[in-house]
C-alpha cells in the first residue's frame, strides 16, 4: 500500500520552479460558518520539497484553511487534491493511507498528556506498523534526538516539560512515520526570540536532511525571511497573493500585505532591512 | 551486500526479518572487510537510515569492517546524520524493577503522610483565618457565603430528601421482615428510629454532600488556580482562604445540619408510609412507637456528628482545588480524589463518632 517515493528531488526547491509537482492542489474552496463566508473560492498550491508559510490578519482562517487540507473540518465548495487525489472522494481506508504521509504539529504539540514522551511518539508506530517494542524504543530516540531533545526527556510527561520542548516532543510525533509532508500550527508562537530562532534552524535542518515538504501556519516575520521559499497570503477570502517573502515585500498588492511587510517589524527584515542599511 | 527497493519505515519489520536471517551468526568468522552497496535503493527514509547503521555496527562489532558505497547525495546526508543523532540517544536508566517498586511504595507512604500534614495545615489556616474574622481583622463575604449555602445546602435538599426516604422504606421494611420471625415486628419502628436519628440520615446526608459539594469545591477553586486567578488574586493583596474557603466551609457547617434534619425526617417518613401501606399498621401506633423510641440524645447524637462532617467535606474539597496545577487533567484527577477521600473520610468519622459515644454512654 506505501507507494515509493522518489527523494532523489533537490531538497531545496526554487519556488514555483519549473517541473515542481504539487502535492496539495486546493481549488475554489468555499467555506461558510453559518451566514459568514470565510473562503470564497480560495486557490493553493504546494510544491514538493518547498517550506510554504500561510499568513493573514486574525479571523481570516489560517488554521481553518489547515484544518479544511487535513480533513478536520468540512468545506462547502470546491476540491482539495493531497498526493493527486481528490480528498472529499475517498473512503476511509484510503484517507487512512494519506494520513500515514503526512505529520502534524498542533500549537502546543497536542501530546496526549497520560504518556511520555518515548511513548507518544511511539503511538503512530504501534497504530500503523508491526515492529518489535526494541526497535520502536531506538527509532523514538533516534526522533527525540532529531528535534534536538536530549535523553532525559523521554521518560517525562507532557505536563513536565517547557512549551518549547513540548513543541519539539510533538515534531517528533508528527516525524514518526516519516511523513512526506509536515503541517505546522503556529511553531514559533509561545517561544522567546532564541527558543523560535532555534526552532526555524531545526524546520529547516529537518526539511534539508529528510526532504520534507512544510506547509506552515504562522505570523511570524523572523520565520517567514529565515525559512520560508514561499508565502501564500490570505485576504478578501481567498489566497490574495504568493511568493517570496522579499518579493511580497517589493511588491504588496494589498494594503494589509504592505502593512504586514513594510510595517515597523517587517522593515527590519529582507530586502528592505539591506536598503535601509 | 547490496541493498535494493523501499527501505522506509512500512517496510522495517520485513527488512528487519530478512537480515536477520542473512547475516551469518554464531562463531563463524566474518572476512576482515565488506561493503554495503546502497546505490539499488528507491528510497531510504529515517527508519531506513537507522537499519543501515545498524546493520554496519553490528558488523563493525564482530571485526567486519563495512564501508557503504553507491549512495546519492541525499541519502549520504540521512545516514551520516542518522550516526551522528545515534551517539545522543541513550537506553533507559537501568536499576532493578524490584527496588524500583519498594521505592515506590515507600515513596506513596510519604506521600499520604505529607497529606495528612497538609490538611492539618490547611485546617490551622482556616481557623486562623476564622479567628481574624471573628475579631473583626478580616473580612466575612456575606454574598459568597449565602451563594455556598444556597448551592450546597438548598439545592442538595431535594435529592437527600429522596435518598432518605427510599432508604428509611427500606430499613423499615426489612426490619419488620426479620424482626416478624421472632414476633416483634412492632419494634421495627423503634429500630428505625434508633438507627435513622443516630447514623443512616447523616450519614446518607454527609456521603450525597461530599459527593456533591466537596466536587464543586474542587472544581470551582480548581479551575479558577489554572487560570491563574488564585495568583492574581494574592498579588492585589486579597487572601483566597478569607474569600474563597471560608464562605464555602462556613455555609456546609451551617448547611449539614439542616440537610441532616431533613434527612432525619424523611427517613422516618419513608418507614411511616411503609408501615401504614406496606404493613398495614396504623399510623397512631407507628408514631406511638417511635415517640417512646425516639430519645433526644438519638437525635442530638447524629446531630453532633454533622459539624465535624461539614468541616472534614470542606477543607477536603478546597484543599484539592488548591493542588491542582496548570492541565485539564490535573483538575479531573484531584476533583476524582476529593470525592474519594471526603466519602471515605466522612465514614470513618461516622465509625468513630459510634464507638465513642456509645462507650460514653450515649
Amino acid at each position: 500500500m506505501h507507494t515509493t517515493i522518489d527523494r532523489d528531488v533537490e531538497p531545496m526547491l526554487a519556488a514555483d520552479a519549473p517541473g515542481a509537482d504539487a502535492v496539495i492542489r486546493v481549488r475554489g474552496v468555499v467555506k461558510r460558518f453559518g451566514s459568514q463566508v470565510l473562503y470564497n473560492g480560495l486557490d493553493l498550491d504546494l510544491q514538493r520539497g518547498e517550506v510554504l508559510g500561510v499568513v493573514g490578519g486574525s479571523g481570516q482562517g489560517k488554521s481553518v484553511l489547515l484544518r479544511c487540507i487535513t480533513g478536520l473540518e468540512p468545506y462547502q465548495g470546491g476540491c482539495i487534491e493531497v498526493f493527486g487525489q481528490r480528498m472529499e472522494r475517498l473512503n476511509a481506508r484510503a484517507r487512512a493511507v494519506i494520513e500515514r504521509r503526512w505529520g502534524i504539529l498542533f500549537q502546543d504539540g497536542a501530546l496526549f498528556g497520560a504518556l511520555t514522551v518515548l511513548q507518544n511518539i511511539q503511538v503512530p508506530m504501534r497504530e500503523h506498523l508491526f515492529l518489535s517494542q526494541a526497535t520502536m524504543d531506538e527509532l523514538a530516540h533516534l526522533k527525540l534526538a532529531m528535534v534536538g531533545l536530549p535523553a532525559t526527556a523521554a521518560n517525562k510527561l507532557p505536563s513536565e516539560l517547557s512549551g518549547g520542548m513540548r513543541k519539539r516532543a510533538g515534531l517528533a510525533r508528527a516525524l514518526a512515520l516519516d511523513p512526506e509532508i509536515v503541517f505546522l500550527d503556529e511553531p514559533t508562537a509561545g517561544l522567546d526570540p532564541i527558543g523560535a530562532t532555534a526552532f526555524d534552524q531545526l524546520i529547516r535542518q529537518l526539511q534539508r536532511t529528510l526532504g520534507l515538504t512544510v506547509y506552515m501556519v504562522t505570523h511570524d516575520l523572523d520565520t517567514l525571511f529565515a525559512i520560508c521559499d514561499r508565502v501564500a497570503v490570505l485576504a478578501e477570502k481567498r489566497i490574495y497573493q504568493t511568493g517570496t517573502p522579499s518579493a511580497l515585500q517589493t511588491n504588496p498588492s494589498h494594503p494589509w500585505i504592505k502593512d504586514y511587510f513594510q510595517g515597523e517589524r517587517g522593515r527590519r527584515l529582507g530586502p528592505m532591512a539591506v536598503v535601509a542599511q | 551486500m547490496a541493498a535494493r527497493g523501499a527501505w522506509t519505515i512500512s517496510s522495517l519489520a520485513a527488512l528487519q526479518g530478512r537480515i536477520e536471517r542473512l547475516v551469518p551468526s554464531g562463531e563463524r568468522p566474518l572476512p576482515a572487510r565488506a561493503s554495503f552497496d546502497l546505490s539499488g535503493l528507491s528510497s531510504l527514509d529515517t527508519a531506513g537510515a537507522w537499519l543501515v547503521d545498524r546493520v554496519t555496527r553490528q558488523l563493525a562489532d564482530r571485526g567486519c569492517a563495512t564501508t557503504l558505497i553507491g549512495l546519492n547525495l541525499q541519502h549520504q546526508v540521512l545516514v551520516e546524520e542518522i550516526a551522528r543523532l545515534r551517539g545522543f540517544s541513550s537506553e533507559n536508566e537501568g536499576g532493578s524493577r524490584l527496588l524500583k517498586s519498594v521505592g515506590e511504595s515507600f515513596a506513596r507512604v510519604a506521600a499520604a503522610g505529607r497529606e495528612v500534614l497538609a490538611l492539618a495545615a490547611f485546617l490551622g489556616a482556616f481557623l486562623t483565618t476564622m479567628a481574624r474574622t471573628v475579631t473583626w481583622q478580616a473580612r466575612f463575604r456575606w454574598t459568597a457565603f449565602a451563594h455556598h449555602l444556597e448551592h450546597a445546602g438548598l439545592r442538595a435538599a431535594p435529592i437527600i430528601a429522596l435518598i432518605c426516604f427510599l432508604i428509611g422504606a427500606v430499613v423499615m421494611q426489612q426490619g419488620a421482615l426479620q424482626l416478624a420471625t421472632y414476633g416483634a415486628e412492632p419494634y421495627a419502628a423503634s429500630m428505625l428510629a434508633v438507627l435513622a436519628l443516630r447514623e443512616v440520615g447523616v450519614l446518607l446526608t454527609a456521603v450525597m454532600v461530599a459527593g456533591r459539594s466537596a466536587s464543586a469545591f474542587t472544581a470551582e477553586i480548581g479551575s479558577m488556580k489554572m487560570r491563574e486567578e488564585i495568583a492574581a488574586m494574592r498579588t492585589m493583596g486579597i487572601d483566597p482562604v478569607e474569600t474563597l474557603v471560608v464562605p464555602r466551609i462556613m455555609a456546609l457547617l451551617i448547611a449539614l445540619p439542616l440537610l441532616t434534619f431533613v434527612g432525619d425526617i424523611m427517613c422516618l417518613a419513608g418507614g411511616a408510609v411503609v408501615a401504614v401501606f406496606y404493613l398495614d399498621q396504623s399510623l397512631a401506633t407507628f408514631l406511638e412507637r417511635l415517640q417512646a423510641a425516639a430519645e433526644p440524645r438519638h437525635f442530638l447524637v447524629g446531630m453532633i456528628k454533622t459539624p465535624f462532617a461539614a468541616l472534614v467535606i470542606g477543607l477536603i474539597g478546597c484543599s484539592e482545588g488548591l493542588k491542582v496545577a496548570g492541565s485539564a487533567e490535573s483538575l479531573g484527577r484531584y476533583v476524582t480524589a476529593a470525592v474519594v477521600k471526603a466519602i471515605f473520610m466522612v465514614i470513618i468519622l461516622g465509625a468513630l463518632f459510634a464507638m465513642f459515644l456509645v462507650s460514653i454512654g450515649l
